[in-house]
């Protein structure tokens, strides 16, 4: 709908509220950038910053939910707006648990700079991230332009984070079977990495929205899955 | 999307009670209706929406054939009342108009007692055998109009001193007197204050219980409200009919969409 309103105050404020939420979608991308980066380089400082930053995350989806809020109670929106209004005020939430994981994943690198490296699996962590937030930027440029067909792309790319994170499961648990020593390192990263996988499901979640948004229309529950760890157990990550 | 008004209402609540097919009008030249299909069901409230000029108020005229009374108003098509057409020649438009009743935008009372202008209907009908009846009658539909306690101590009174919004049901009062089948609305809040709309709309879902209800309104919202249908006229062609729900979360028609929310169509 590219049509404006009569009203343009009303176009305003759509235009506000998209906005918000496109500057809160760039803190997040950063936000797990740069988590990534400090957990690879063993950064203390930059996993502070994101920890902080969290905070202006918060803050940013409180204010998209009082504007959006603000606009039902004042414009009324109905069909594509109401569609566009609720799906902001959604994505701010998805957004906002995204913020909390990079967060989550800052002070567990933290606390892992302290201990011995294990492996590789910084580097694997780091491309993980970087595939999300690869998903979560196109997500929102979908949202901006309103594009199904990217939207579903995001939709089937959540398959790929799965299979790395069930490669990384695998990994650390041959790296705990060595040698129990590195138990306590395995698990914090082990968290970081299904944080990440969380990361993808919540950018699945805001790439629905937007075929909501598009089209009206939810799409079907039944998305490819690859989590083999959940479903086949240990056995597949012993063999 | 499932709207949750329509699955309270009623079972059978599905049954047509109107059935228009390829209806034109014409006011002379002007083609004001253009082959409009359309179902309306049985104790329900369906919606005409639509910009001013759009034929939503002449085609809820036809249903009970007030158009008639336009001398240059031409009606083509068939309109059906159960499955009876309501344009046949055998049909009397007075006791037509009993069966459907209609309210206007302003309230119009008689210039009589509150209690004669709603005993009018069934008078001039002869509903009513004696005095007994035609009370009891008159009470029925003003505790229907949710105006009887109001009321009750002043019936004698002039119509026409009552509020604007006691005024409209006192009006809605009247149209119910009759025990109409199908009650058309035009535009029955738009001189009323909020607090009076309220009532009114209230007034709108009970009736829905016994009446099939038919409301033209310019509130997109008072139709989001009120109605399980919606039906969206453009220049004389409906466009869009269906559920409420539907029509505000997913229109499935450009020009529907940019009227509902306010664009420029």
């Amino acid at each position: 709908m590219t049509e404006q309103h009569i009203l343009r105050a009303f176009d305003r404020d759509l235009e506000t509220i998209q906005a918000q939420l496109m500057k809160m979608g760039g803190m997040v991308e950063t936000a797990i950038l740069e988590a990534s980066s400090a957990l690879e380089a063993r950064d203390d400082e930059l996993a502070q910053k994101v920890r902080s930053a969290d905070k202006a995350i918060d803050a940013m989806e409180e204010r998209i939910n009082e504007e959006a809020a603000r606009l039902i109670a004042l414009r009324a929106p109905i069909a594509t707006d109401l569609r566009m209004v609720l799906s902001v005020m959604k994505i701010a939430g998805s957004l906002e648990r995204i913020g909390d994981y990079a967060k989550n994943m800052a002070k567990r690198s933290v606390l892992l700079a302290q201990m011995p490296t294990v492996g590789s699996a910084g580097g694997s962590l780091r491309r993980m991230s970087k595939a999300v937030v690869g998903m979560l930027s196109d997500a929102l440029d979908a949202h901006v332009s309103r594009d199904a067909d990217l939207a579903r792309d995001v939709l089937n790319r959540d398959r790929e984070i799965d299979q790395m994170y069930n490669a990384l499961f695998r990994e650390f648990l041959t790296h705990m079977m060595e040698d129990p020593r590195n138990i306590t390192a395995c698990m914090h990263l082990h968290f970081i990495a299904k944080n990440i996988e969380r990361m993808g499901d919540h950018a699945t979640t805001i790439a629905e929205q937007v075929i909501y948004l598009v089209t009206g229309v939810m799409p079907e529950e039944d998305r490819p899955k690859a989590d083999s760890v959940t479903s086949h157990g240990v056995d597949g990550a012993q063999s | 999307m499932n709207d949750m008004r329509v699955s309270e209402s009623a079972v059978g609540a599905q049954d047509v009670k109107i059935s228009a097919r390829k209806v034109q009008v014409f006011y002379g030249e002007n083609h004001a209706i253009k082959d409009v299909d359309v179902e309306i069901l049985d104790r329900t409230v369906t919606a005409f929406i639509g910009p001013s000029g759009c034929g939503k108020s002449t085609f809820l005229r036809c249903l009970n054939r007030m158009n008639d009374t336009i001398p240059i108003c031409r009606v083509e098509g068939d309109i059906m009342l159960d499955g009876e057409d309501i344009y046949d020649r055998r049909v009397d438009p007075v006791q037509l108009r009993a069966k459907v009743g209609m309210v206007f935008q302003k309230p119009n009372p008689f210039p009589k007692s509150i209690y004669d202008n709603v005993a009018y209907g069934p008078r001039i009908h002869g509903l009513t055998r004696n005095k007994a009846e035609l009370d009891e009658v008159v009470e029925q539909s003003l505790r229907r109009a949710a105006l009887w306690n109001e009321v009750k101590d002043r019936l004698h009174a002039p119509g026409t001193g009552l509020s604007g919004g006691q005024q409209q049901r006192l009006c809605i009062a009247r149209a119910v007197a009759t025990s109409p089948e199908v009650l058309l609305m035009d535009e029955p809040c738009s001189a009323l204050d909020p607090i009076a709309t309220a009532q009114v709309e209230e007034l709108i879902d009970e009736l829905r219980a016994n009446f099939s209800v038919v409301i033209v309104t310019h509130s997109m919202q008072q139709a989001a409200r009120v109605s399980q249908k919606t039906a969206f006229f453009h220049l004389g062609n409906l466009v869009e009919y269906g559920e409420t729900g539907d029509i505000f979360t997913r229109p499935q028609d450009p020009r529907t969409e940019s009227y509902i929310s306010g664009r420029i169509g």
